[in-house]
């Protein structure tokens, strides 16, 4: 027991005494976005003329903080030393030293700073500064070669990760990679200290609520009065009704055990709108993992129920506004079939 | 006490996938075509079987929207299918189990949801806690052997 104990000990304090692998730690929590080597993927890349523009501070806090409503995570558990380990990996790829950015920069006149934004700035980062367009890095169909969306200025987790002096740095110099030219000759240095000082009064918008009836349940539930044959035709017809493409129907057991043996009373009716399904994998392609839109019928005791996944509470999970607005729409179009099915 | 020993080492050996969030994603070198076929393998090893594969990526294409390769597995092992359908039919949405297969140029994201993020919507129900675990670690595990999969 001792023996058992002394050895546990010594592995405790081995792991704590290494020093974090930032290759390891790099390859775990980021490549599946960044790629290798920060060649950008769902993620920004992250190469030389990038990395010449972000400090030290910004990545690190960027790694802490996410991004609140987009893709990139908030990585809370990391600690300093692992955080500082990805950083020194990522730095390793670059030829530039970090940037150093002055602590506290001269603060602009955001009153100023509003129809400057809105004449050179709006076009690409929205009037509210969160980012427009759809989705983030490349993927499906993108163009690979534009492969960085204008910025999400508005987020909480940039305006706590970025300084004043970075954002001012960014806008001299412009960033070829997504497009955005310098402002260098076009602005003076008042003009683009006032251009920051009106992004630091750039709120996201409010977020996004679903049905008050469903709040917080897994799963849409309803129990029809009709039989269970009769429900299933009652349900596509109603999806078929909704504009939606009904896929074959699958029973919950199929491909799991033999033809002989599956439940034929719980079934899934499986259905899409490409159109819209196109839409929100370049919004955020890992949509997938909740896909198909499925209504299931379940016989369950002589009650015949319909169940259907909540997808305003999923869609929570992908952390990104845009995708909960469209939740939101879905729902009350989800909703409205499961009662038509039922009525 | 033995238990408590392997759960120590287990906890300190375990290497994070994306620690805490919701969405479980691993980059792996294969091409997306050879990921899947892999995988396919992979899950069987674990003894679940393979329910269907879902082609998003025809189906976008029959109504011409071009795309790279994406495909989503489903799979399950019928007991556990049963017995949980039996008890929470609320949770037919989320069976069988599956995972995303996304191309990104030569390379594949595989991505699936972590099972226990769907704990506080069953009202962190112990009987499903302890089965979302176990998809969890078994997910987590076939994900991170595609990670480290290299092409013989």
């Amino acid at each position: 027991m001792k023996r058992w104990l002394l050895i546990l000990a010594l592995i405790s304090a081995q792991a704590a005494l290494a020093a974090p692998d930032g290759k390891r730690l790099y390859e775990e929590n980021c490549s599946a976005c960044h790629q290798s080597e920060g060649k950008g993927g769902i993620g920004l890349p992250l190469t030389d003329e990038i990395l010449a523009q972000l400090s030290d501070e910004y990545i690190a806090k960027t790694i802490r903080n996410g991004r609140p409503g987009r893709i990139m995570p908030s990585f809370e558990t990391l600690s300093d030393a692992q955080v500082g380990a990805i950083l020194k990996y990522i730095r390793g790829w670059s030829t530039k030293p970090a940037p150093v950015f002055p602590k506290v920069a001269k603060r602009g006149d955001p009153a100023r700073g509003k129809p400057l934004y809105e004449k050179n700035c709006q076009r690409c980062h929205g009037k509210d500064g969160s980012g427009e367009g759809s989705g983030t890095g490349v993927t499906l169909s993108r163009e690979r070669e534009f492969m960085v969306m204008p910025a999400a200025l508005n987020n909480p987790g940039f305006q706590r990760s970025a300084s004043d002096a970075m954002i001012a740095d960014i806008i001299r110099r412009g960033r070829r990679i997504g497009g955005m030219p310098s402002f260098r000759k076009k602005l003076s240095e008042g003009q683009i200290g006032d251009v920051v000082a009106y992004l630091r009064t750039l709120q996201p918008p409010p977020p996004v609520r679903g049905s008050e009836e469903w709040a917080g349940k897994a799963a849409y539930v309803m129990e029809s009065p009709y039989g269970f044959d009769e429900t299933v035709e009652a349900l596509k017809q109603a999806i078929t009704g909704a504009n939606f493409r009904i896929f074959p129907a699958r029973y919950l057991e199929q491909g799991l055990t033999d033809e002989f043996s599956v439940d034929t009373r719980q079934i899934g009716i499986r259905f899409c709108n490409f159109k819209e399904l196109y839409h929100l994998l370049n919004i955020d392609p890992r949509l997938g993992t909740v896909l198909p839109c499925r209504i299931n019928v379940l016989e369950r005791n002589g009650k015949v129920l319909l169940v259907s996944p909540n997808i305003v509470e999923l869609s929570k999970l992908f952390n990104n506004r845009e995708l909960s607005e469209v939740a939101v729409i879905m729902e009350e179009i989800i909703l409205a079939v499961m009662e038509e099915a039922t009525l | 006490m033995k238990r408590f020993l392997i759960l120590v080492l287990a906890l300190l050996f375990s290497t994070p996938l994306l620690a805490g969030q919701p969405i479980m994603m691993v980059r792996s070198k294969l091409k997306a075509a050879d990921a899947m076929e892999v995988l396919k393998e992979t899950v069987q090893e674990y003894g679940y079987s393979i329910a269907h594969v879902q082609r998003c990526d025809g189906g976008m294409a029959e109504f011409d929207y071009k795309s790279d390769f994406y495909r989503v597995l489903f799979f399950g092992k019928i007991d556990e299918v049963r017995g949980i359908l039996k008890r929470y039919p609320e949770m037919a949405p989320f069976l069988p189990l599956k995972i995303a297969v996304i191309a990104e140029n030569d390379e594949t994201v595989l991505a699936a949801v972590d099972p226990r993020a769907l704990a506080h919507l069953y009202g962190h129900n112990p009987v499903l806690q302890v089965q979302f675990a176990r998809w969890y670690n078994d997910i987590r595990s076939m994900m991170e052997e595609l990670r480290h999969y290299r092409k013989k």
